[in-house]
């Protein structure tokens, strides 16, 4: 009989045990997805140092930000926390001791995460290796510095609140919608900004600058959004960083999708597709250019910028912009190659597309340190003339002012 | 497992469609005659033919090429206008040190073969993806020139 109960009480603790093992691994493997479908990644590791240990410089035009150590060390990182002061980070902008977050964290967009996700993240970061590495104070020009002063940006910007599904839609619009406003945080890049620094919600997704680069207009209009790509064509680009004739991830994009969005699962990326095409079209930024004829030769007087494409362009994106041994290399029909600011070709040109976890003919290497300023100023302007027929030029200027715009 | 048609031969090699292309021909399949410069299609040193356009086979990885025609400097000679291309390197003695002159003649072929009009500007295009440490190209100039004449489709 002891023995019996001995063996039902073991059973029953190990029964317990396993089942608590686990729901622990589930939380872990959701908190793992979810970090990576919000990219928490990308800005709080700085270049060559620890992932999540912080230290990444944000150059805003008030000041220098440096993202903070979310590893679980408790010193230097987030170790001492608590569950509630991790929801109240993420979903109030609220640090552990009350003091207010600058909106370059978006938890504009994770207040619409729910308690269990955001905990689940926190599961998650708090398996990792604890970093011991400060990140440097920022360094905010007054009034900015006061802190205190978000208490009232917040009163007017942040809607706080968790995602509320639209019964009236769909399963899949309305995780699309969650990850796009939430965890994605998409308009925080693609929102233009109004004056106080917030998010625009007359113009969502309808494009904005940031650092230099473009993040082009992602609202579902035909004319000047993603409304005429299919899903498929959006799920391409979201898992290899490319839709042939029409995008291609460049600069902060390419980290996104590098970090993020090719780790989602199929049914996550379509449902951010579904969502994408049907919001609410804003014909605004650059219209969807209409690709010129396949049959674009070499230019029969050749300029400096000619020979730098014949030298360093050509033999991977051809004189006709098909793209010579990739897809990928397609030029034409991108809005990159029709810009008149030329801001993301002189993104490209300068800093290429290096990740490592691309397909070898998917990489383009950074001409920034290999032509000067000149060369790279007459080789945008040919690029925008043969590929985007426009009558633009880009100076020596611009491209030395692009070079000194760099986010961090 | 890779399967990859070089020089009329079909092949299936054991390596991720990930590795490129040129790796697969100089170490799996031992033709090394196509050579390893820049590594990030920049010199021309590795250019092979896909279908008879020319292409960087250091940026090409190797799962993209299953169904294509890939032919290689050993097996360019085959072709009669390649022949007269080869024939024209030796007149001129093109090469000096040599290193890039495989890329320099797969380009040159090219060149020829999908152009029924050539002159120096047409030159200047199709071969500024190729560069030689030696500076060879006025021989390189010379020899495409001849080529073109004998077959006819020099229009200066």
């Amino acid at each position: 009989m002891r023995t019996l109960v001995y063996g039902l009480l073991a059973y029953l603790m190990t029964g317990a045990g396993m089942s608590l093992a686990s729901e622990d691994a589930a939380m872990l493997e959701k908190g793992k997805y979810l970090a990576k479908a919000a990219d928490c990644v990308a800005c709080h590791t700085a270049p060559g140092k620890e992932p999540y240990a912080g230290g990444l410089a944000f150059e805003l035009p008030f000041g220098t930000l440096y993202s903070p150590n979310i590893t679980p060390d408790r010193e230097t990182g987030i170790g001492g926390w608590s569950d509630e002061q991790f929801v109240k980070a993420l979903q109030e902008g609220i640090g552990p001791e009350g003091d207010h977050y600058y909106p370059a964290f978006p938890y504009t967009s994770y207040t619409k995460m729910p308690r269990e996700d955001i905990l689940a993240i926190k599961a998650y970061l708090f398996s990792l290796d604890p970093v011991e590495q400060s990140a440097p104070e920022n360094d905010i020009a007054f009034p900015f510095n006061q802190r205190w002063g978000l208490y009232f940006w917040n009163l007017l910007f942040l809607d706080e609140g968790r995602f509320e599904p639209d019964p009236d839609r769909s399963e899949d619009w309305n995780r699309g919608a969650y990850l796009v406003t939430g965890p994605g945080h998409c308009g925080e890049c693609h929102t233009p900004r109004n004056l106080f620094q917030a998010m625009d919600s007359s113009e969502r997704l309808a494009g904005a600058d940031l650092g230099g680069w473009r993040a082009y207009n992602i609202s579902g209009s035909d004319s000047h959004g993603i409304g005429t790509w299919t899903e498929e064509q959006l799920v391409n680009y979201f898992r290899q960083g490319y839709a042939e004739g029409l995008g291609v991830a460049g600069g902060p994009m390419a980290e996104v999708v590098d970090l993020s969005l090719r780790h989602l699962n199929d049914r996550d990326l379509r449902a951010i597709a579904t969502y994408l095409k049907q919001t609410e079209p804003q014909a605004t930024g650059l219209p969807r250019p209409t690709p010129l004829a396949d049959t674009l030769a070499a230019p029969e007087q050749p300029g400096l910028g000619s020979k730098v494409f014949a030298e360093a362009c050509a033999s991977c994106h051809q004189w006709n912009g098909e793209g010579n041994q990739s897809p990928a290399a397609t030029l034409a029909g991108l809005k990159t190659v029709h810009d008149p600011k030329a801001r993301n070709l002189m993104g490209i040109l300068m800093e290429g597309n290096p990740a490592s976890s691309l397909p070898v003919n998917h990489r383009m290497p950074d001409f920034g340190t290999i032509y000067n300023d000149y060369e790279l100023s007459a080789l945008a302007t040919f690029v925008l003339q043969h590929f985007g027929g426009l009558d633009a030029e880009v100076t020596p200027e611009q491209i030395r002012e692009r070079q000194a715009a760099a986010l961090h | 497992m890779q399967t990859v048609k070089v020089n009329n031969q079909t092949h299936v090699v054991d390596v991720p469609g990930d590795m490129p292309l040129l790796w697969v021909l100089r170490d799996i399949l031992k033709l090394t005659g196509t050579k390893f410069g820049c590594g990030i299609a920049q010199c021309g040193a590795c250019t092979v033919h896909m279908d008879g356009q020319p292409i960087r086979s250091c940026v090409l990885p190797v799962g993209d090429v299953s169904g294509r025609e890939i032919t290689t400097i050993e097996a360019i000679g085959e072709q009669p206008l390649a022949q007269k291309v080869q024939r024209a390197w030796l007149d001129h003695e093109v090469a000096q040190c040599g290193y890039c002159q495989s890329g320099q003649i797969m380009s040159a072929v090219a060149l020829l073969a999908n152009n029924n009009r050539i002159d120096d500007h047409a030159i200047d295009q199709a071969m500024a993806g190729n560069i030689c440490r030696c500076a060879t190209y006025t021989r390189i100039r010379s020899a495409i020139q001849d080529v073109s004449e004998s077959v006819g489709v020099w229009q200066p």
